[in-house]
């Protein structure tokens, strides 16, 4: 085994488990401070009445229902990515994938919060679990939450098993590498892995395996989001574009928090020699595709909503297009359109920046989609009688504070018992695979990632070049 | 032993030696002693009749046993006891045939409000400073009577007034009756959107100064000059149901409706045609549809009779009022008022009636003789169809009006019952300085308003549902039957019903009353079923019937405010919910959607939608409306069915001191208008004032609408 | 025969007085929620009276519309209810169990007429004005949903009445309180299976029509349409 050509590798990675700097403790407590307030919010919220949050009649669904689709959309950065990514074989995914599975992990666990923060009453959500009970009543499979309560928890199910999977040998490592209590507890979570034959052989076929499976879950699981709105025969909601139109958005989303995940990690864990700018360029181009496909679902939607001239839709329509929902829309169509296409078909500003400036403008355009989405439809219903407004309260912004701030929570605490790059699959991509228990991998080709990974002077005296 | 001894018998035996160790065993005791006609969770039904508005509507209360938290001798206690659940119309009553209004079936909530009086209090800080301590029963008659007897030994009983509604039938008699006997003079009666322009009206035109009651039900064509017949005028519930058959269900199909106003409202809005039309210039309208009938013979002149006598220029064919020069006074197109005018003639029976803003003008009196002989023309008096008047019991005693109160002279003790002027009066009347120099005033509502916070003594009355009640509807129905009815529960709080204070009170001065009248309010209305307590006569009639008044001629509108400066006219109406404001503190009123704009709980000032677009006025911006008088400030409702030239409130918010549903919400129109009279009469001409509008600022959010778009189809879709 | 209770609202009889509005908050117990609640959209009215302005000034007009649950017989919101709180019953009417509601508010925008209304708070009634409530009705605690039953109270106490004296309902003698109230008796309510009923003859009239009708909810309410007023020899 060529341990001088990994061993830097595994160097770099494993560090931060190891060492600690200040500003993981300042970033820990700063965003444990915003989650606690978002607890407390949740609190109040659940002593006071639901009342707390700013919606009303007729706009039942607010920002609790935006930040759910908001969040599950960004889950589908991960696991879609890093599986397809994965089938097709791309080599330069390999450091990516991890980062990218586990913000999908992470996005669905919040994601999944808010449909029982939203409950009048939270305390019954577990009906919705189905469980023999002494009301003999099963939940009713006839409404799309409760397909949305199976799907999402498949999802996650199966985005946990896809996350962990590949750690396994990398718990198995930092066993190898520790001491103490560390050595249990990785010891643990390495499931006894001894890098055996068949070991590997099994990990790669189950996430062969996995890879499968979780694609028709995530394009599923978004779809039945979408269907909690397609169904119901609201104007600009019944739409048989949804599904696809729900799903493209999240990948789109998904990739602008992975570029942004990958680009803080990158600084933060000095992974400036593993996260290169050809991963940024890569994953920019991705987004540019989503980008216009993007552009062309909300141009189809629209066009054929115009077309079709149906009053109550109309009436939707204009609400967001020139009416009071204007000024969202058209900072929707700048962020999500206008910016990243701007900067990401020059493959001048398709630098880190620029890719991290658009995935910026992404993430806000499309939590503003969400919105658009979700409230103009509710405020514009049929009866203009009963037309309304809605504005956020206090609860439901601390909320939303809080889960962002989960998210970065969990990310830092992640990244400091996780290494945050999977390793082996690094080891796996190098040009040398001298290691017996990585000849399944031998189809892979040399890409640019492996020659410039280690031409620095210290990797090149490592291989003994001049 | 019947069944209500038994129990209260075992009751007592059973629990009584508990009971001891926890005070007040008498009180507690009551819990055990059922209603006789009571089943726990059964409803019963009993009659009583509304006391919202003078329409006298029949209502039947749904009772059921509940546990009530009660006081007895000034000590609170739970009992199990019968209380009203639901005011519901009653079938077998000619004027509510069954039907209630809004405010009729929120009457209930007077009877459980929290703020609510429950016992006597007494005046401890400075007058209106809302300070009062709890008295006794005792020591608030004693403290009334002291004063009486203080004004008998002075031999001043001239100074005593009394303040209450007009029209509450027997008992307005019996308080007449009491005044008259102590040596005080008449009664002062008050009602912000009083109807007298329109009774003196019809005393000239046809000799009876009372409510005119409509046929509809009969009539094929219907013109209302103003009149919010299915709103909050005359007797609502009785015109809406004759309404409703007018419409459909009727054989001899759909009569039509048209309604004059300068402002659509709630009955405006259910015309077949809307005649927008110049404020105050209703009467000119109404006598270029007589020209036309009578140029064209479409109906003898001679039908008019006396109506018509009561008019300049009636007997040459109403030459000043061409369809040409009506068009010019009045804003209405010429030909319409021919073509009006020939449908009012082909389809009869035809009526027409005037009530509301074009007699709150100047020229109020001229406008409801108009109207008056334009009814006669079409010879729709007494006829099916038509209008009618309803034979009274009585004549209706001799009232007088406020400004009794308001000069030199003052009262010395006055006695105020339920009426709150100090609120529904313009500022510059200064009602409130009036009363404050008064040295002592008692209230007997239920309620501390603007009026009663200004008294010395406060002796709260039962709610309606607790005392006996009685009315002699004025209108309404073809026959109007003087209705009464017992207690529908009993008292919840240590009240008393006003009347039966007074009764209390007469034997107890130093001088009782002689002769001696009733000794409670049941025993006049039972001993006057058959015998008559107060002989007929006792009291004076209203008015001299019968002496002919000169012929009036036209007068313009004369309106407060010079056009330059104050462009807009000021239309303050009676609100759907809260009425004059006497009913803002009910939760279920506030909360009622207005019909026209959907606001609840709040003021609005309406303005044209184009006027305001011209203004830069946005709906909910914050306007002022200033007049010669005084100035409010609320957020603008745009509104497509108003004149150009007018801006619209309703009246019933802006209370300052009239419990937590009320105070401080809105504010008050009456109080900017000009303390002007309608000419002929002394009632207020409370449409008669002009103000400008300003622009203060955006949405304070106080405009609260429960309804979204104005409009059906408010963005309009694309053509192909 | 099973009954399968619908409306007929008149809008020619319809004045816009509201009368039916108070009514159903004095039979239902519905909350009022005060100026505060009701300036952020939280105010319940279980039956409405739209009001839509055509036309400006001075050729203007404003016309009425009482909205309540229509009943639909292919509603929209018990379809989307996870828990089964919105189902149909025996009588065709849309049963709202409030103790099965878990507050996801799906069934308020299923419903394309936005007549549910929703408990953002646990309802308050300062003493004594608990007193007045119908003990024949359930209070709604904070976070259910809750809207128009036809009074169902109302109709289980006149069939169990029925019932006890063997005999059929009578066509009228059974009233929501809205119908009850309405002066104009714009309101019409019985048993559309009775081909005989006043109900059922109103929803063949000529001037019948559903509301938002296209959509396929298949509503239980009949509204009659405004007639034009023609002079009587036009025919």
């Amino acid at each position: 085994m060529n341990r001088t050509l990994t061993k830097p590798i595994a160097d770099d990675l494993v560090r931060p488990l190891f060492q600690t700097s200040v500003w993981f403790y300042a970033i820990v407590f700063a965003a444990a401070t915003v989650v606690a307030c978002g607890g407390a919010a949740w609190g109040y919220q659940v002593w006071n009445g639901i009342g707390s949050a700013g919606i009303r009649w007729p706009v039942f669904w607010g920002f609790y229902l935006v930040n759910f689709v908001f969040w599950i959309g960004i889950s589908h950065a991960g696991t879609l990515i890093s599986a397809i990514l994965r089938l097709v074989n791309a080599g330069w995914r390999r450091p990516v994938t991890r980062c990218a599975e586990a913000i999908t992990v992470f996005a669905l666990m919040i994601g999944a919060m808010f449909p029982i923060i939203h409950l009048g009453r939270p305390w019954l959500a577990f009906w919705l679990f189905p469980y023999p009970s002494a009301r003999e009543i099963w939940p009713n499979f006839r409404s799309p939450l409760a397909w949305d309560f199976f799907a999402i928890n498949t999802y996650l199910t199966g985005s946990v098993l896809f996350l962990f999977l590949p750690m396994i040998p990398d718990f198995a490592l930092v066993r190898d590498r520790s001491t103490g209590w560390r050595r249990t507890l990785y010891g643990l979570l390495a499931f006894g892995w001894r890098g055996t034959t068949r070991q590997w052989n099994r990990l790669e076929s189950a996430m062969q395996i996995m890879a499968v499976a979780i694609l028709p879950v995530a394009v599923s699981v978004h779809t039945i989001v979408s269907f909690d709105f397609s169904m119901a025969a609201v104007p600009m909601w019944h739409s048989t574009i949804f599904g696809p139109y729900f799903v493209a958005g999240a990948i789109f989303s998904g990739i602008a928090a992975l570029i942004i995940a990958m680009a803080v990690l990158r600084k933060t864990l000095g992974l400036e020699k593993y996260l290169l700018p050809l991963h940024f360029d890569n994953l920019g181009k991705l987004l540019l595709l989503m980008c216009i496909l993007w552009a062309y679902f909300v141009f189809a939607e629209r066009l054929t909503v115009w077309y079709g001239n149906e009053p109550s839709e109309m009436a939707v329509f204009w609400a967001s297009q020139r009416g009071r929902f204007a000024p969202f829309y058209w900072t929707m169509v700048i962020c999500n359109f206008v910016i990243p296409f701007v900067i990401l078909t020059n493959y001048k500003t398709r630098t880190i920046l620029g890719c991290v400036i658009a995935s910026f403008g992404v993430l806000i355009g499309m939590w503003l989609e969400r919105f658009l989405i979700i409230v103009p439809s509710l405020a514009t219903k049929q009866l203009p009688y009963s037309w309304g407004s809605y504005a956020p309260q206090p609860v439901e912004l601390t909320i939303m504070a809080a889960t962002f701030a989960g998210m970065i929570l969990l990310y830092a605490l992640f990244s400091k018992f996780v290494p945050i790059i999977a390793i082996w699959e690094l080891k796996a991509g190098l040009p040398s695979r001298l290691d017996p228990a990585l000849q399944v991998e031998t189809s892979l080709l040399s890409t640019r990632l492996d020659t410039e990974a280690f031409s620095s002077e210290a990797e090149r005296a490592d291989r003994g070049q001049p | 032993m019947d069944r209500r001894h038994f129990i209260k018998l075992t009751a007592i035996t059973g629990t009584g030696a508990a009971l001891t160790a926890c005070g007040n065993p008498e009180h507690q005791l009551i819990r055990f002693i059922p209603e006789d006609d009571l089943v726990p969770g059964v409803a019963t039904w009993k009659p009583t009749i509304c006391p919202l508005c003078s329409a006298g509507c029949g209502v039947t209360a749904r009772v059921m046993e509940g546990q009530a938290e009660v006081f007895r001798n000034g000590q609170p206690g739970v009992i199990s006891m019968g209380l009203a659940k639901k005011l519901e119309g009653n079938p077998e009553d000619a004027i509510s045939q069954g039907k209630l209004c809004a405010r009729g079936q929120a009457a209930i909530q007077i009877t459980y409000h929290p703020d609510r009086l429950a016992n006597p209090r007494k005046r401890t800080g400075e007058r209106g400073s809302g300070q009062f301590v709890d008295i006794s029963w005792d020591e608030a008659i004693k403290e009334l009577v002291g004063h009486l007897d203080a004004l008998a030994a002075a031999n001043s009983q001239a100074s005593l007034a009394l303040l209450t509604k007009p029209r509450r039938g027997r008992r307005l008699d019996l308080l007449a009756e009491w005044l008259r006997r102590f040596g005080a003079p008449a009664p002062v009666t008050f009602e912000l959107f009083s109807d007298d322009v329109l009774r003196r009206a019809n005393e000239i035109s046809f000799g009876v100064a009372q409510l005119p009651t409509l046929d509809l039900e009969q009539a094929q064509y219907v013109v209302s000059f103003g009149a919010d017949f299915l709103g909050a005028w005359n007797s609502p519930v009785a015109q809406s149901a004759a309404y409703g058959r007018m419409r459909q269900s009727r054989p001899g199909g759909r009569a039509k409706l048209v309604h004059a106003d300068a402002r659509l409202s709630q009955t405006a809005a259910n015309a077949d045609e809307f005649v927008a039309i110049k404020p105050g210039t209703e009467g000119v309208l109404a006598l270029g549809l007589a020209h036309v009938i009578i140029a064209n013979n479409l109906r003898p002149a001679a039908a008019a009779g006396r109506a018509g006598a009561a008019i300049d220029g009636w007997a040459t064919g109403l030459t000043a009022f061409t369809p040409a020069a009506v068009e010019q006074r009045t804003g209405v197109a010429a030909a319409r008022v021919e073509r009006l005018a020939r449908e009012f003639a082909a389809h009869p029976p035809a009526v027409a009636l005037v009530a509301g803003p074009p007699l709150a003008q100047s020229n109020g009196l001229f406008t409801a003789l108009a109207v008056n002989a334009l009814n006669a023309l079409a010879g729709s008096l007494n006829t099916p169809g038509g209008v009618s008047f309803v034979p009274q019991p009585r004549p209706a005693v001799a009232t007088r009006d406020l400004s009794a109160l308001l000069q030199e002279a003052a009262p010395k003790v006055l006695l105020i019952d339920d009426v709150n002027p100090v609120f529904a009066s313009p500022a510059s009347r200064q009602v409130a300085g009036a009363l404050m120099r008064i040295p002592f005033i008692a209230s007997f509502g239920s309620f501390v308003d603007e009026t009663s916070a200004l008294a010395d003594l406060i002796l709260p009355d039962h709610s309606f549902l607790e005392s006996w009640v009685e009315a002699v509807p004025e209108s309404g129905a073809a026959k109007a039957v003087p209705i009464s009815a017992g207690p529908v529960m009993r008292p919840l709080y240590d009240t008393r019903p006003t009347i039966d204070v007074l009764l209390d009170v007469s034997r107890r001065l130093a001088t009782p009353l002689a002769p001696a009248l009733p000794n409670t309010f049941e025993e006049f209305l039972n001993r006057e079923e058959t015998a008559g307590v107060l002989r007929a006569g006792d009291s004076a009639p209203a008015g001299q019937a019968g002496a002919e008044a000169p012929a009036l001629q036209y007068i313009a509108p004369q309106f407060d405010g010079d056009p330059t400066q104050f462009p807009y006219h000021f239309l303050p109406y009676a609100s759907q919910a809260l009425f004059d404001g006497s009913l803002a503190h009910l939760p279920w009123l506030q909360e009622l959607p207005d019909p026209t704009t959907s606001a609840m709980w709040c003021s609005w000032i309406e303005i044209n939608e184009h006027r305001a677009e011209e203004l830069g006025i946005h709906q909910g911006d914050v306007i002022e409306v200033a007049s010669a008088h005084g100035t409010v400030r609320a957020a603008a409702f745009l509104n497509p069915g108003l004149a150009p030239d007018a801006v619209a409130m309703p009246v019933g918010q802006g209370h300052t001191n009239f419990t937590r549903y009320a105070t401080g919400i809105g504010v008050n129109p009456v109080a900017i208008l000009a303390a002007a009279e309608v000419s002929g009469t002394t009632a207020l001409a409370w449409s008669a004032t002009r103000v400008k509008i300003t622009r203060v600022g955006g949405p304070d959010d106080t405009l609260i609408l429960f309804g979204g778009a104005t409009r059906e189809r408010p963005e309009e879709t694309h053509g192909r | 025969m099973a009954y399968r209770w619908g409306m007929a609202v008149d809008i020619d009889k319809c004045t816009g007085c509201e009368a039916c509005v108070t009514a159903c908050h004095a039979e239902n117990n519905i909350p009022t929620v005060g100026a505060g609640q009701a300036s952020r959209g939280r105010a319940m009215h279980w039956i409405r009276v739209e009001r839509y302005y055509e036309g400006s000034f001075p050729d203007v007009r404003l016309k009425f519309r009482p909205v309540l649950c229509q009943q639909c017989d292919n509603a929209p919101c018990e379809a989307v209810c996870p828990t089964y709180a919105a189902h149909q019953n025996e009588d065709g009417l849309n049963a709202q169990v409030y103790n099965r509601c878990i507050g996801t508010r799906y069934c308020a925008n299923a419903c394309t007429y936005n007549v549910r209304f929703f408990n953002f708070f646990n309802p308050e009634w300062p003493k004594p004005l608990h007193l007045q409530l119908n003990p024949d009705v359930s209070i709604r605690e904070v976070g259910v949903m809750e809207k128009c039953t036809f009074c169902v109270q109302r109709i289980k106490a006149a069939k169990t009445e029925a019932t006890a004296a063997q005999r059929e309902l009578v066509d009228g003698a059974l009233q929501p309180a809205c119908a009850q109230a309405c002066p104009t008796t714009a309101i019409i309510f019985g048993d559309l299976n009775d081909p005989e009923s006043r109900v059922a003859r109103l929803a063949r009239s000529p001037r019948g029509t559903k509301l938002l009708e296209d959509l396929g909810a298949e509503p239980k309410i009949t509204y009659l349409q405004k007639q034009p007023w023609h002079e009587p020899d036009a025919y």
